[in-house]
C-alpha cells in the first residue's frame, strides 16, 4: 500500500496584446492511495477532501478497485523489496517564487511582450505565459517509506502569430527548469520575446518548405522531440511490453553506433528533476542505449517485476489525482563530435529543420512532429529561410541513419501527454539524419 | 460514494454562496464563481489486460473578480472549507486590484435557463466497478474474438457524474448535475510477423449505454483490413476524410478560427468573411449545445449562460463566430454561450493548471456539428476514380494558419471506385481552409465524438505525399 499526498501552488499570469488576460492563483491538495492485491491487481484512488472520512475511503476505494480485476489478471507480480527510505529533500532553489509581490510578477510576460513589440507591427498576436509551480510532496508505504520532496519549477512561454496580407506565420518557444528565479539571469523574458518574434516576421517572407525524403540536420529543439516522442516512449518498458518497436531487442545494434542515450532524473534544474519517484525508487542515470546497443528500457516497480530487473525510478504521477506510470525524467542523447558547421558542411543538398511544434508517435515509433522554420543547406553552406511544416517516420529507422551528433548538448523543457501530463527536461545535441518532410513547396 | 458527492456539493455550494455575498461588500464591479463536484471511475486497459482501475473525486472553486477599469483576477482552491473558499475569493480580488485592463470584459445577465433533459441518468452514478469492469472486459472479448489475428493494445472505460454550478454578481445562479460515459478501444492486428498500427474504434454518451461489443468489433475490424499495405506514389487528387480524421485535424483548425477571441484580434482566417463563402456549399455548419444525447450537450455554458443552437456556416457561407458574454460586448455581438472550462487544445499553460474550476473559462464548441449529406462512405468510395480514404492521420493543424502535414495511418488507396490495399506510410498536406472549399461530398455517417459530431468529407484537389 502506497499513500501520496501533495500541496501544489501555481501562479500563472499570461500578458496577450498588451493586456493581463489571465492572472491566476491555484491552490490545490489531495491525497491518493495505490494497493497492490493478491501479488497482481493496483487499485487506485484519489481524494480532495482530506478529512479522515474521505481519506478512508479513499484507503477502501483503492482496495476495492484493486480486487475487482484481480481475478482477470494473468501476469503475477512479485515486487522486489525495497529499502525503506526516510528523507526530507528540497530541489535546490536561488531565487525563491516569494522573493517579488504579485505586483511584480506581471513584469516578467510584460518584458516579454515588450521584447515582441520591439521587433515591429507585423506580429497580429503575442502571447507571453509565466508559471511558477511550487509542489509538496509526501509519499508513505506499507513498507516503511517517509519521503518528503520540495521542488520549485518555473516556465515562461512565449507563443507569436505573425501576418502580412494573408500570410500568417506562427512561432513559438519555451523557456523552463527545476528551481527559482534565476531562470531570467541567463535569458532575460525580453530577449526571449525579440527572439521568437523575429522568427516568425522573418518567416512571413519564407517559403513553403518541399516535400519528401530528406537530409537533414535538426537543430536540439527539434531533436528533442524527436528523441522524447520517438525513440523516448518506445523505451518505456509498459509500451515496450506492448510489442513497441524495441521490445526484445536486449543486447542488439538498434540504432546508429554513435548514439547514446540515457535518462536522468537527477539533471540540475532539469523540468523533470526528481529525488525519488512516486513509488518511493530513487531516481538515477539509467543509460538505454550504447553506441547504438540497447541497454534498458525505463521502469516503473511493476514492469520490473515482470522483466526481472530492478526498477529505474521512473514511475511518475503527474499529481495526486493519477497514479504513476512509468515516464520519463530527463531524456537524453550523449554529445558527439562535430560543431554545426562541419555537420552543415558534408551535406550537399538538404534543410537544416528548427524549432517544434510538437507532435506524437505511437509504441512502434511511427512519428508526426512540426518544425517552425528550415533552411536550405545547398553545397554545405546554409541558404534560403523556409517556413515550418511536419516531418514523419519511424524513428528507430531515422535513428539508424545519424551520422553526426552535435558537440554541445543543451537543456531544454518539455511536456508529454501520456494518459495524463508531465513536465519533463531533454539534453539534446544536433543531430543530422535522413527523414521524410512533407512540405508543400517545392 | 454517491451520497457523499451530494453532501460534498451542498457544503461546497453552501461556502461559495457565502463568500460571493462577502465579495459583493467588497469593491468589486463583478464577480463569478464557478464549481463543481466531479467523480469518475475508469478501467484502463493495455494488451489484452485490464491495467488498472481508477476513482478520483476533485471538487473545487475558481472565483472571477473584476474591480473599477475591467481589472481581471481569478483564483481557484479545491481545499473546501469556509476558510479557504473564501481566501480564494479575497485572492481573486486582490490579483484583479494589480491586474490590468480587459476591455470589455462582461459576465453574462441572468436569463431563463430551460432544463435540458438526458444529461443525467442514475445508472452512471450509481454504476459499481464490478460493472465497469466487465464492459471493458467485454470490449476487449468482442474485438479478441472477432478475429484471433486481433489484439487489444490499448482501451479505456470511464463513468464520470457531478455537479456544475455558476453563481455571479449579476443574479445568475444555476447549477446542473450530470453523467457522461465513453469507451475507447485501440486494437492491432497480427500475422506472421506484420503487425499493423493500432486502430481505434470510440463511444461517448451521456447514459449507461455504452456498446463494447460494437466498438470491439469495429475495432477489431478496422484493424484487419490494414494487413499487406503498401506505400503510394505522391499524388495531388481525391481524398475522403473520415469521421475520425475530421474530428481531429480539421475540427481543429476549424474552432482555432471561429472563436470569437481569434477575431477580436485579427488572428482568424476568417476575420472580416461573415456573410461571405468561405467553404464549399456542401458544407453546412452549427454549434449545437442543446443536441439530445450529445456528449457536450448542456443547459447554459459555463459562465451560466443559456445554451442554444447557432448555425456557423450555412452552405458554405459564414454566419456566426464563437462567443462568451466578453468577446460578444467586445464586438458588439450576441453571445453564443460558448464560454467552456473544458477546452483541451495543446496549450501548456492550460495542460499544467487543469481544467475545469482551475481555469478561466476560454471559447470551445460544445458540440460542433457538420450537417450530414445523403450518400454513405461506401458510396463515395465507389465514385472515385483514383483517390486516398483517410479514417485517421497523425499529427495536427498548424493554429492561426490551418496547415495541415499528417502522417496516413488507417488509410486506403482507391482506383476505379474500390478500395485496392492500406497505406503504409506517406503524409496529405494542405491547408484546412482550402479543404474546406474543396469539399465535394459529404457523407451520412456522422459520428459523436467529444466535442464534434462529424461525417466523412470528400475533399478534392489534396496533395498526398507518397513514401
Amino acid at each position: 500500500m502506497n499513500l501520496r499526498g501533495q500541496k501544489r501552488r501555481i501562479t500563472l499570469c499570461t500578458v496577450k496584446n498588451n493586456v493581463i488576460e489571465d492572472y491566476s492563483n491555484i491552490a490545490l491538495t489531495g491525497m491518493s492511495a495505490r494497493a497492490l492485491v493478491d501479488d497482481r491487481s493496483w487499485g487506485f484512488s484519489s481524494t480532495n477532501m482530506l478529512t479522515p472520512r474521505s481519506v478512508e475511503g479513499a484507503l477502501a476505494n483503492a482496495i476495492k478497485l484493486a480486487k475487482a480485476s484481480s481475478r482477470f489478471k494473468k501476469k503475477r507480480i512479485e515486487l522486489t523489496a525495497t529499502k525503506a527510505v526516510e528523507k526530507n529533500v528540497r530541489a535546490p532553489v536561488k531565487r525563491k517564487l516569494q522573493e517579488i509581490s504579485a505586483e511584480d510578477i506581471v513584469n516578467i510576460p510584460f518584458e516579454a511582450y515588450r521584447g515582441v513589440k520591439d521587433v515591429g507591427r507585423e506580429v497580429a498576436d503575442a502571447k507571453a505565459t509565466y508559471i511558477g509551480i511550487e509542489d509538496e510532496k509526501y509519499f508513505l508505504s506499507s513498507e516503511g517509506s517517509r519521503i518528503r520532496q520540495t521542488i520549485t519549477r518555473v516556465l515562461l512561454m512565449v507563443e507569436i502569430i505573425a501576418k502580412s496580407s494573408g500570410t500568417i506565420c506562427p512561432a513559438s518557444e519555451n523557456l523552463g527548469h527545476s528551481g527559482g528565479l534565476e531562470l531570467f539571469d541567463k535569458t532575460p523574458p525580453r530577449s526571449l520575446g525579440s527572439r521568437v518574434a523575429k522568427k516568425a516576421v522573418e518567416l512571413l517572407k519564407a517559403k513553403a518548405p518541399p516535400s519528401g525524403k530528406q537530409r537533414v540536420v535538426v537543430h536540439p529543439t527539434l531533436c528533442a522531440t524527436l528523441l522524447h516522442e520517438a525513440i523516448g516512449h518506445p523505451l518505456e518498458a509498459d509500451l515496450a511490453m506492448s510489442g513497441g518497436g524495441f521490445g526484445d531487442q536486449t543486447g542488439k545494434l538498434v540504432s546508429s553506433k554513435l548514439v547514446t542515450i540515457y535518462d536522468d532524473g537527477r539533471v540540475q534544474n532539469g523540468l523533470g528533476y526528481f529525488p525519488y519517484d512516486d513509488e518511493g525508487i530513487g531516481c538515477k542515470r539509467t543509460v538505454l542505449i550504447e553506441n547504438g546497443v540497447l541497454k534498458s528500457f525505463m521502469h516503473d516497480r511493476t514492469s520490473a517485476s515482470i522483466a526481472g530487473v530492478f526498477p529505474t525510478g521512473n514511475a511518475h504521477a503527474w499529481d495526486y489525482s493519477v497514479e504513476p506510470l512509468i515516464r520519463q525524467t530527463n531524456i537524453g542523447i550523449q554529445a558527439g563530435d562535430y560543431s554545426l558547421e562541419e555537420m552543415i558542411e558534408s551535406v550537399q543538398n538538404g534543410l537544416y529543420l528548427e524549432g517544434t511544434f510538437g507532435g506524437q508517435a505511437d509504441v512502434n515509433a511511427d512519428f508526426t512532429f512540426g518544425f517552425q522554420n528550415a533552411r536550405w543547406i545547398r553545397r554545405g553552406e546554409l541558404a534560403e529561410e523556409l517556413r515550418g511544416a511536419n516531418v514523419a517516420g519511424n524513428a528507430i529507422e531515422v535513428f539508424k541513419t545519424i551520422d553526426a551528433v552535435g558537440k554541445e548538448a543543451i537543456l531544454r523543457p518539455g511536456a508529454c501527454g501520456k494518459l495524463q501530463y508531465a513536465i519533463q527536461g531533454r539534453v539534446v545535441p544536433a543531430i543530422r539524419c535522413e527523414i521524410m518532410v512533407g512540405g508543400t513547396g517545392r | 460514494m454517491t451520497t457523499d458527492l451530494h453532501e460534498n456539493w451542498t457544503e461546497l455550494s453552501g461556502y461559495v454562496h457565502k463568500a460571493m455575498k462577502m465579495l459583493e461588500k467588497q469593491s468589486v464591479s463583478l464577480a463569478e464563481a464557478f464549481f463543481t463536484s466531479p467523480q469518475s471511475t475508469e478501467v484502463v486497459v493495455r494488451n489484452s489486460e485490464i491495467l488498472t482501475q481508477n476513482r478520483a473525486g476533485d471538487a473545487g472553486v475558481g472565483f472571477r473578480v473584476s474591480v473599477k477599469g475591467n481589472k481581471v483576477g481569478f483564483a481557484c482552491t479545491n481545499s473546501i472549507s469556509e476558510r479557504t473558499v473564501n481566501e480564494a475569493a479575497k485572492n481573486a480580488l486582490h490579483i484583479a486590484k494589480v491586474s490590468s485592463e480587459i476591455k470589455s470584459f462582461a459576465l453574462p445577465e441572468p436569463n431563463p435557463i430551460k432544463k435540458l433533459k438526458g444529461l443525467f441518468d442514475t445508472r452512471v452514478e450509481e454504476a459499481s466497478i464490478e460493472d465497469i469492469v466487465e464492459l471493458a472486459k467485454r470490449g476487449i472479448d468482442a474485438a479478441e474474438g472477432y478475429d484471433k489475428r486481433v489484439i487489444v493494445k490499448a482501451g479505456r472505460v470511464s463513468y464520470m457524474s457531478g455537479w456544475r454550478g455558476v453563481v455571479n454578481t449579476l443574479g445568475v445562479d444555476c447549477e446542473e448535475r450530470e453523467t457522461k460515459t465513453l469507451i475507447y478501444l485501440g486494437a492491432s492486428g497480427k500475422q506472421n510477423g506484420e503487425v499493423t498500427s493500432s486502430c481505434a474504434d470510440y463511444m461517448f454518451k451521456r447514459t449507461a449505454t455504452l456498446n463494447p461489443e460494437a466498438v470491439g468489433t469495429n475495432a477489431a475490424k478496422t484493424a484487419i483490413s490494414l494487413f499487406h499495405s503498401k506505400p503510394v506514389v505522391s499524388f495531388q487528387g481525391t481524398v475522403v476524410f473520415g469521421p475520425e480524421a475530421v474530428s481531429y485535424q480539421l475540427f481543429d483548425a476549424l474552432t482555432d478560427t471561429l472563436k470569437g477571441e481569434n477575431v477580436a484580434s485579427g488572428r482568424s482566417f476568417w476575420s472580416k468573411k461573415t456573410g461571405k463563402a468561405v467553404a464549399s456549399e456542401n458544407l453546412t455548419i452549427e454549434d449545437n449545445a442543446l443536441l439530445e444525447d450529445g456528449f457536450s450537450s448542456r443547459s447554459f455554458d459555463d459562465e451560466g449562460y443559456p445554451s442554444q443552437k447557432t448555425v456557423l456556416v450555412r452552405r458554405g457561407k459564414l454566419e456566426s463566430f464563437l462567443h462568451s458574454a466578453t468577446t460578444a460586448n467586445l464586438l458588439k455581438t450576441d453571445n453564443t454561450g460558448n464560454a467552456s472550462r473544458y477546452s483541451g487544445g495543446m496549450n501548456m499553460a492550460r495542460a499544467i493548471v487543469g481544467n475545469g474550476y482551475r481555469a478561466k473559462p476560454e471559447i470551445h464548441p460544445s458540440n460542433l456539428v457538420i450537417q450530414h449529406g445523403r450518400k454513405s462512405k461506401e458510396q463515395i468510395v465507389r465514385e472515385i476514380d483514383r483517390g486516398v480514404l483517410v479514417d485517421s492521420m497523425a499529427g495536427f493543424a498548424q493554429l492561426g494558419s490551418g496547415m495541415i502535414s499528417a502522417q496516413l495511418s488507417t488509410s486506403f488507396y482507391i482506383e476505379k471506385g474500390e478500395i485496392k490495399h492500406p497505406i503504409k506510410g506517406g503524409m496529405v498536406s494542405g491547408v484546412a481552409f482550402d479543404w474546406f472549399k474543396q469539399v465535394s461530398e459529404v457523407g451520412n455517417d456522422s459520428k459523436q465524438f467529444v466535442d464534434s459530431v462529424v461525417p466523412s468529407l470528400k475533399v478534392e484537389n489534396v496533395k498526398v505525399i507518397g513514401s
